[in-house]
């Protein structure tokens, strides 16, 4: 086998890998973001609520 | 507001490890004096994603004793992901090993032992995912996975070791009984391959680890706010 | 009650309760037959073809296959009428119940085995293998043990799920695939050439070796299985 036709099963190897994982890497990435919106907006919620509770409680 | 998910330390650690041994693999090891000529460069990268699929399913099998002995849900978590990430190793193992054939035996597809074991692996952790799914009760569905994992962990050689009864494959044993060895170039270039592989699965496992807690903030923070 | 006769209670209970209605085992008998006449008709391409090299795929196949539709029933009717969870309630030790399970499954097994091995070698195999009948029990009962075994520990998992017929083969069939080479490669070579013990010795040392690395690991892990 001459390295020109080895190098194209090589680079095919090393191509799938690389889209592969990144592709992982970049979904996952986007879950995260997502979840910490979640995260935030939960948070700000539970604070409002209580924030609420407290003023109820004072009346 | 704070990061949720850590500084990618171990991700840079790995990359570089890989991009070097990249380096040796093409410039400082020879090539092939086999057949397969410069197309055996595939192994480099190969080989050491294999080693990190087998890791990460250990990492999985440990985790499984760990959590049916504490009950800590934190260890179905790492279970789980370590076994995502096998999976994900395994399927790359599955399609350079694809390619491998078709380089060194003119096949696509070729029954020989280790490929065969890995596409059964590959059913078999999927069918972890399939346990996950059906069971809807937390503690119950980490029991199961936990149970499942071991005996998947346990079976996988006991397959591989059974296909030596199958007529005979095509593998290269390159250590061990009848390999030829490794020269040192190739040793060190591999050596490094296999160091930046098993940091990457450490890595992804870890990060995705952090992402299912960040999930379970999520879910408990939704039903202290009454669902 | 020690725990031999508690695991005998349990047996004694199944193959009560199998044996009262029967429907399980003729269904069971029916459908391995069935399986080998499909097996004929499938194999054979030209007339007169030789079989031979198929015969052990085929045998172990079917029983596999007959094992997942047992192993379905047998734990539906514990669920449905609730006799798992009475049998929880006794004092009983889990494993105790495991190996009760296992071995209830494995007389079923063996029930249609009698029936259908005579049948089989009646269809498929010219050379008669009465010389090599003690190898061929050999093979069969410890592939038997590790397919009884791992079947129930999964079928206990399977069976507390949603979607518990389907769950089972996907979990035990890629779990099997050991015991379906080793078995498969000397029920063929009993049949085809009549070896003895000496050149199945490896096989039967790698099922034994299933057998008692799966019953360790059901061992250690029935009593997650099974639940509270």
């Amino acid at each position: 086998m001459t390295v020109e036709e080895g190098a194209r099963y090589v680079a095919a190897v090393y191509a799938v890998i690389m889209a592969v994982l990144v592709a992982y890497y970049i979904i996952s990435s986007r879950r995260v973001s997502a979840l910490q919106r979640d995260v935030q907006l939960l948070e700000e919620e539970t604070r409002r609520r209580q924030a609420q509770a407290t003023e109820a409680g004072a009346e | 507001m704070k990061k949720l998910v850590s500084a990618p330390a171990l991700f840079v650690g790995a990359g570089v490890l890989l991009v070097i041994g990249a380096l040796l693999a093409f410039w400082y090891a020879p090539i092939d004096a086999s057949s397969m000529g410069f197309s055996q460069k595939i192994f480099y990268y190969h080989a050491p994603i294999a080693a990190a699929a087998i890791a990460a399913f250990g990492v999985a099998f440990v985790a499984a004793i760990v959590y049916l002995r504490t009950q800590d849900l934190l260890w179905d978590r790492l279970g789980y992901v370590s076994v995502r990430i096998g999976l994900l190793f395994s399927i790359l193992v599955m399609i350079t090993g694809m390619i491998w054939g078709k380089a060194a035996w003119g096949v696509w597809w070729a029954w020989e032992p280790r490929l065969t074991t890995f596409l059964l692996a590959c059913f078999l952790y999927a069918a972890y995912w399939v346990l996950r799914s059906v069971v809807d009760e937390e503690q119950r569905r980490a029991t199961y996975a936990a149970v499942f994992a071991v005996v998947a962990f346990v079976d996988v050689p006991i397959t591989f070791f059974a296909t030596r009864f199958l007529p005979e494959g095509l593998h290269p044993v390159v250590v061990g009984p009848g390999g030829g060895g490794m020269e040192g170039s190739v040793a060190l270039s591999f050596a490094v391959c296999l160091v930046g592989m098993l940091l990457l699965m450490a890595a992804l496992i870890r990060r995705d680890v952090e992402i299912e807690l960040i999930k379970d903030r999520v879910t408990d923070l939704k039903t202290s706010l009454g669902g | 009650m020690g725990g031999w006769a508690q695991f005998k209670a349990i047996v004694r209970k199944d193959l009560i309760r199998e044996l009262r209605t029967r429907d399980m085992l003729v269904s069971m008998i029916l459908f391995v037959i069935l399986a080998m006449i499909i097996f004929h008709y499938a194999f054979t391409v030209e007339e007169g073809s030789d079989l031979t090299w198929f015969t052990g795929g085929m045998l172990w196949v079917t029983f596999i296959f007959a094992m997942l539709l047992g192993l379905n029933r047998s734990f539906a009717q514990e669920k449905d009428e609730r006799c798992l969870d009475g049998l929880l309630l006794c004092p009983v030790d889990r494993v105790t119940i495991f190996l009760a399970k296992t071995a209830g499954n494995l007389v079923f097994l063996l029930i249609i085995q009698a029936v259908a091995v005579p049948v089989f070698a009646l269809f498929f195999i010219e050379r008669s293998f009465l010389g090599d009948l003690l190898p061929f029990l050999v093979v069969l009962l410890l592939a038997d043990l590790g397919i009884c075994s791992l079947g129930t520990l999964l079928a206990t998992i399977s069976m507390n799920t949603r979607s518990r017929d389907l769950l089972l083969p996907i979990l035990f069939l890629p779990l099997i695939v050991p015991v379906l080479i080793a078995a498969t490669g000397a029920t063929t070579l009993i049949f085809a050439e009549g070896t003895g013990f000496g050149s199945l010795a490896m096989r039967m040392l790698f099922l034994l070796g299933f057998d008692a690395v799966f019953l360790v690991a059901a061992w250690g892990t029935y009593d997650f299985a099974i639940g509270e």
